[in-house]
């Protein structure tokens, strides 16, 4: 079973929110057993990024183009804290789906 | 450090679409030598393309911001509105949601506004907060409720 999970994290700057976003991914999973390393990158980045192959979902604050090889996930409830629960779901059901 | 005082704050403003309040913000951090003349119009086209309308516990917020290359010095400048202005979500440009606090961030390092962002997360998650804030009617109200979200933030650099 997979347990280190590589992410692409995206905002508008590639800088702010990704980094956020990345830094409570790692915190929350960690609890999980999960190790997760992170790449902040801006969307215009994203599907050179997602076609390097090595990474295995992405965490987005500012939407990604649509059609890409790995899963996206809306990361902006997660980042305000409104819907941390409903985030941290869909990234556990796309983790289990590539230990599947 | 960001500046922010009462005269960075736009009380009970009446806009009728998000343009309108992004461009009053702008001149009065501009008015003020913060931020340089590109600022609004950066801000602006940002908005279209990364949307900044946040979720938040009963008063919904929205962060507005541009590249830190348009700042001269660091500061923030806050809307109350009268009515909600319609922002589109960030992270979901299909979707509006109606304002009632605009935050617009003129940060000049990178490093600065990660930290801002996280006491400011903090505050989106604080219904009384952020009421007591959208409800003030003086702007020293306004001031007091945010100025220690503001100040918390530990700058490195």
């Amino acid at each position: 079973m997979k347990t280190t999970f590589n992410v692409l994290t995206v905002c508008g700057s590639g800088t702010v929110s990704s980094t956020m976003v990345a830094e409570k991914l790692k915190e929350a999973l960690a609890e999980k057993g999960y190790k997760i390393t992170t790449t902040e990158v801006k969307p215009q980045q994203v599907e050179s990024y997602a076609e390097m192959g090595s990474y295995d979902f992405i965490a987005y604050t500012t939407p990604v183009p649509e059609n890409l090889s790995i899963p996206a996930i809306n990361a902006v409830g997660f980042l305000t804290g409104f819907d941390e629960e409903g985030f941290l779901e869909e990234v556990l059901k796309v983790i289990e789906q590539i230990n599947a | 450090m960001s500046t922010f005082d009462e005269d960075l704050i736009l009380l009970g403003a009446e806009a009728e679409q998000a343009e309108d309040i992004l461009s009053r913000l702008a001149a009065l951090l501009h008015s003020r030598g913060y931020v340089k003349d590109s600022f609004r119009d950066a801000v602006v086209e940002r908005e279209k393309l990364h949307p900044t309308g946040l979720p938040s516990e009963g008063v919904y917020v929205a962060i507005p911001h541009a590249d830190p290359v348009h700042v001269n010095q660091s500061a923030i400048a806050v809307a109350t509105l009268k009515e909600p202005v319609s922002f589109s979500m960030m992270g979901s440009p299909d979707v509006t949601v109606g304002v009632k606090i605009v935050v617009m961030l003129a940060i000049h390092k990178p490093e600065e506004h990660l930290q801002l962002l996280r006491n400011f997360m903090k505050l989106f998650q604080d219904k009384e907060l952020l009421l007591g804030i959208s409800e003030a009617t003086t702007r020293q109200r306004v001031y007091e409720l945010l100025g220690g979200v503001v100040s918390a933030q530990t700058v490195t650099k």
